[in-house]
């Protein structure tokens, strides 16, 4: 996979149309496939030893998520159409206010947040921050588009120290 | 200690050779330290700051005991009215203010970043609302003003920089710290938009070192200056600070060090920036810097590379578009101009690590974003 148009999932597919072509691919697949979840099998894991091939292709679901969230958390409009989510309408974008997403404290959360004056996730602060100041439309907290948010926060931030609660 | 570390104390050896700081003339009064100390109630507080704190009082010397003031608006950022009316009106709110001024403001320096996106209808509605603004006009570019059409709309509208002129003492250049960016468009075909959209990305990987001053206006800073004396004051204007923050944001000029090594015979040096959004003091060698708030939104503090000389400004309320915002009125105090942060909020500056921009950013590693890194790009709609 690459950061080229097929980076971001297929339209109305999520992103597991390309995940499960990337773990076919890898051969000895019936484990991986039932790791990611196909026909509604239970997932097993840890019944044999990983390969390096299934370990990059797990890095690649990952990253895949972790692209994707970046295009949204930039205002990308073919990826908002795609995930059908309206994250603004001021024009503005995460990333305006959180460059690197910087300022975002993913390692900071669950903690009481003042403006929502209650204790919070990081997924009900992207959702204030969707709402508020960007006048956009709240994500399910476990949509596909607030997953992939989620994942490129806290891969921009990864190496910050865990430090739940903290103000 | 890492290699940025070991750079930045290089560099300081280089440029601030032992006993030698910024002229007296650009001191800050012990008067104005103890008294906004004293309105905070909490002078020990102040105090672990350091000595330096308070940049929103810069004065400098002015020959002749003149006195007069200036005001300073940037990066408002604006975008046609059907998008966006949050970013028109804090730039009108700044513009009505500054024509409030009294006695009135000599000039207004607008600092860049009118438009958001260089879009002819918001540089339009710009030169429209700075219409409210009837005292002398100055301009330098922005990024934001620049990259659609490469500067044509904004020179026809403000003209063209660099410039100088002599004001009662002081000598004002206005420089151009934008246009000079490599050309990472032509290779891969990209339209004017497309251009645009990498160049407004402030923590894109695709716009790469844009910020700069150039050999040609290297040339011409170094000729504007020869014939001021070297004692005397000058105030350099620029959309980006003239030294090293954090060039991931281009929070820099990358040629920084040739701009000072022009400044540094000069012993009262004043360089007044935008773009980057948020209370910001340093001083290298001979020369003061000052970073100037926006009036469309505050940046975070960037991980590394705060001057220590900085005093951080509170964190501001994500929730109301009006706070940590605003703009810079400099005012005349008897030989001295006061440069004052116009913040649309009562306390400006922290006084404790917790509610300050840099406090707040404790523990926090951050790494490049990754979508834009390789081609062909996503994000090119902006």
């Amino acid at each position: 996979m690459n950061a080229g148009p097929g980076v971001a999932p297929e339209k109305g597919a999520g992103g597991m149309h390309r995940t499960r072509q990337a773990l076919v691919a890898l051969g000895g697949a019936a484990v991986l496939l039932a790791a990611v979840g196909v026909g509604g099998e239970r997932a097993l894991a840890h019944k044999e030893r990983h390969t390096p091939e299934q370990l990059k292709a797990f890095e690649e679901v990952f990253i895949e998520q972790v692209k994707l969230g970046d295009l949204l958390f930039h205002g990308d409009p073919d990826a908002e159409k795609r995930m059908n989510t309206q994250l603004s309408r001021t024009g503005m974008a995460c990333a305006m206010c959180h460059p690197f997403a910087s300022d975002t404290h993913p390692h900071e959360f669950p903690k009481f947040q003042e403006q929502m004056n209650r204790f919070a996730t990081l997924r009900d602060m992207i959702n204030w921050c969707i709402e508020k100041p960007n006048e956009g439309v709240a994500l399910s907290a476990d949509s596909d588009a607030m997953k992939a948010l989620e994942a490129y926060i806290v891969w921009s931030n990864r190496g910050s120290k865990l430090d739940a609660g903290r103000h | 200690m890492d290699e940025l570390e070991r750079t930045r104390r290089e560099i300081h050896r280089e440029l601030a050779r032992p006993g030698e700081r910024p002229a007296a003339s650009t001191a800050i009064t012990r008067r104005t330290f103890l008294h906004r100390s004293l309105l905070a109630g909490a002078a020990a507080g102040a105090a672990t700051y350091g000595w330096f704190p308070l940049v929103n009082t810069l004065d400098v010397a002015v020959a002749q005991q003149q006195t007069f003031k200036f005001a300073w608006v940037s990066d408002t950022h604006l975008y046609p009215k059907d998008v966006n009316t949050r970013f028109v009106d804090k730039a009108v709110r700044a513009f009505k203010e500054v024509q409030a001024m009294s006695p009135p403001a000599d000039f207004l320096i607008f600092g860049g970043d009118l438009a958001q996106l260089g879009d002819p209808v918001e540089l339009d509605l710009g030169a429209d609302i700075l219409k409210e603004v009837k005292i002398r006009k100055v301009f330098i570019p922005g990024e934001h003003d620049w990259y659609l059409d490469m500067g044509k709309k904004w020179e026809a509208l403000f003209g063209t920089s660099p410039w100088s002129f002599d004001h009662k003492g002081v000598r004002f250049i206005g420089l151009d710290t934008v246009s000079r960016g490599p050309d990472y468009w032509t290779a891969k075909k990209m339209t004017p938009r497309q251009r645009m959209a990498h160049m407004s990305a402030l923590d894109g990987s695709v716009a790469g070192a844009w910020a700069g001053v150039g050999r040609d206006q290297l040339q011409w800073l170094s000729t504007t200056l020869s014939s001021w004396p070297k004692d005397r004051p000058v105030v350099v204007f620029s959309h980006n600070p003239l030294y090293e923050y954090y060039p991931p944001w281009n929070f820099w000029v990358r040629d920084w060090r040739e701009v000072h090594e022009i400044l540094k015979p000069y012993t009262s040096v004043t360089n007044v920036h935008g773009h980057t959004h948020q209370v910001l003091y340093n001083e290298i060698g001979t020369m003061r810097s000052i970073g100037m708030l926006a009036t469309s939104w505050p940046w975070p503090y960037a991980p590394d590379g705060v001057p220590v000389l900085t005093r951080p400004m509170v964190r501001v309320d994500p929730g109301d578009p009006f706070d940590g915002v605003g703009w810079g009125r400099l005012t005349a105090g008897g030989p001295r101009i006061e440069n004052e942060y116009v913040m649309w909020r009562k306390d400006v500056f922290a006084e404790a690590a917790v509610d300050a921009g840099t406090g707040d950013n404790v523990n926090q590693v951050l790494q490049p974003r990754i979508a834009d890194r390789e081609w062909p790009f996503y994000g090119e709609h902006k």
